[in-house]
């Protein structure tokens, strides 16, 4: 960091056998750095390898009956085998959950920016929303369903709807989050109300933003297969309720596999997200 | 909390050419309360005083004494309760939207996401009509003259305390404010960092020939910096004496050694104990 601002390290001053040393010391230093560097990405490999086989022992010495568990290696064979089958399911629900996530979060930051700027709408609608929120998904997905019918629009609004909150709260919190002496400060700059929201609340809440985010990327999912559970042909939701019934194990943990994997990167990319735009907070630079 | 003063009307009552030689600053019987549920607080109580163009003052008194106050009244952060406050021979708001006013914080409040040099562009960037047609220095200059050449792309969590106060100094400067309210800037630093920013601070003053009022809790810091201390004293707020400080100027770090200021630091202590 310091040395990004030009700021020179050590005083010219160093005797050789001095700077010997210090090199010695540093190439240790580095290289204690480079081994737990090292360790940190091989260990979660070696230990998910570990519940592998831990798995994969139970199965085949308490001779697990396939309908009921399947074996790891089925499992991996299942999903190169019905890759098309598991790749066409996906698709529906990646668009139902991405579509879902960016409506219910534009709605959320639009009523958040209301509700900051407007107190008494916030009074009168705040505790509403709470009490929506405190229903449950399994038990707002058959209303919407009922509401928009059996395409994507229901699970897209399912989506939506469990992004909204823990957006719209976290959003509230980040406009509201600026300190009293920036006010006071835009106050003697003669600043207009939409000079303070563009140059002083909107940015303060983007690192609100993005840990709400971050939330709604992963629940987005959980709201699009929800939605797939109740009436639908297609999806990981669908390609889930359909595997049970049939007590085709193997397929079963593939499509849960895929599903988890396609949120994990969903939840990657917005995290890649966080770390462009938020590059000023301490914790989140390099 | 106090209400924050009738916003922006329409500018400009007074003729461009108002009052020439008015006094920077001028109080008479102002008084502020609070209202908080279980009883009213007076902040201030009947403060009446005068300051000539490019007087630097600092503020001393025990806490609760109302220093911040009265800089937020100078600074029309606060609508008084009752007195009337002349800044520059205009109503504190007409000076605030002429950006006479520059306005230091105990913390820096710079904003995180810009630069050094971007938070001392901010003046120029909101507050519409009230933005400064000619600015005097420009920023780069203002971070120059606070000892911050080179450091105008660090972000504020790349910079020390000591740093980050003084590119909040240099974001109050630009526009050439005629008057600097400083509420406790340098409270929060090291001894060491304090009297480089305090010979800093009296260079700033000397090179651009604004009036300061200065709050503080350092007898040390007030007797120092100021040609006046005005002694408050608590509950309710209210001047206490208005001391003049006789040493010479330019002032220096060393003559902090001297019996005299000794004698004198001795002397407003006397005096704040009263208060």
């Amino acid at each position: 960091m310091a040395s990004d601002l030009g700021v020179s390290s050590l005083p010219g001053t160093v005797s050789d056998e001095a700077a010997t040393e210090i090199d010695g010391a540093r190439a240790a230093w580095l290289a204690a750095q480079a081994w737990t560097r090292w360790k940190r990405r091989v260990l979660p490999l070696l230990g998910a390898a570990a519940l592998l086989f831990v798995w994969w022992a139970l199965v085949a010495f308490l001779h697990v009956k396939p309908f009921i568990a399947p074996s790891p290696e089925v499992v991996a064979i299942t999903l190169v085998q019905k890759w098309n089958i598991l790749i066409s399911n996906l698709w529906p629900t990646a668009i139902e959950a991405v579509s879902g996530f960016a409506i219910g979060n534009l709605v959320a930051i639009a009523i958040a920016t209301l509700f900051v700027h407007r107190k008494s709408i916030e009074m009168a609608f705040f505790p509403i929303v709470v009490l929506l929120n405190s229903v449950p998904v399994v038990a707002k997905a058959p209303i919407l369903v009922l509401l928009l019918g059996n395409g994507m629009a229901p699970k897209i609004a399912i989506a939506a709807v469990v992004c909204f909150f823990p957006t719209l709260v976290n959003m509230v919190r980040g406009l509201e989050a600026v300190s009293p002496q920036s006010l006071e400060l835009m106050h003697v700059l003669s600043a207009s109300k939409p000079d303070i929201f563009i140059r002083l609340r909107l940015p303060t809440s983007i690192p609100y933003l993005f840990s709400a985010l971050k939330i709604a990327a992963s629940t987005a999912v959980v709201g699009a297969i929800v939605g797939e559970w109740i009436g639908s042909q297609v999806g990981i939701g669908a390609l889930i309720i359909q595997a049970t019934y049939n007590f085709d194990s193997a397929l079963l943990y593939a499509t849960v596999i895929c599903g988890s994997t396609f949120s994990v990167l969903f939840f990657l990319t917005i995290r890649l997200l966080e770390r462009l735009c938020v590059r000023w907070a301490p914790g989140t630079t390099g | 909390m106090a209400t924050i003063a009738p916003s922006d009307v329409a500018l400009a009552t007074t003729p461009e050419t108002a009052p020439r030689d008015a006094p920077a600053v001028e109080l008479s019987g102002v008084t502020v309360r609070f209202m908080s549920e279980q009883r009213e607080v007076t902040a201030l109580r009947d403060i009446s005083f005068s300051l000539a163009p490019g007087t630097f003052l600092t503020l001393l008194g025990p806490s609760g004494c109302g220093k911040s106050t009265l800089l937020r009244v100078v600074a029309d952060i606060i609508a008084p309760t009752g007195g009337t406050v002349n800044v520059l021979g205009r109503p504190p708001g007409e000076a605030r939207r002429r950006r006479e006013i520059g306005f230091v914080f105990q913390d820096p409040a710079l904003l995180p996401w810009r630069s050094a040099l971007d938070n001392v562009r901010l003046p120029l960037q909101v507050g519409g009509a009230a933005r400064p047609a000619r600015t005097g220095r420009s920023p780069e200059e203002l971070l120059d003259l606070v000892g911050l050449a080179g450091w105008e792309r660090a972000l504020p969590h790349e910079l020390s305390g000591g740093m980050r106060q003084r590119v909040s100094i240099a974001r109050a400067l630009l526009g050439d404010p005629r008057i600097l309210l400083m509420d406790e800037p340098f409270g929060a630093l090291d001894e060491i960092t304090r009297d480089r920013l305090n010979d800093e601070l009296l260079h700033v003053w000397r090179e651009t020939g604004t009036t300061i009022l200065f709050v503080t809790h350092s007898i040390q810091e007030a007797a120092y910096l100021g040609q006046r201390v005005l002694m408050l004293a608590a509950n309710p707020g209210r001047v206490r004496e208005l001391i003049a400080i006789d040493l010479p100027e330019p002032r220096q770090l060393t003559v902090r050694d001297t019996a005299a200021f000794a004698a004198l630091t001795g002397r407003l202590r006397a005096v704040l104990e009263t208060c």
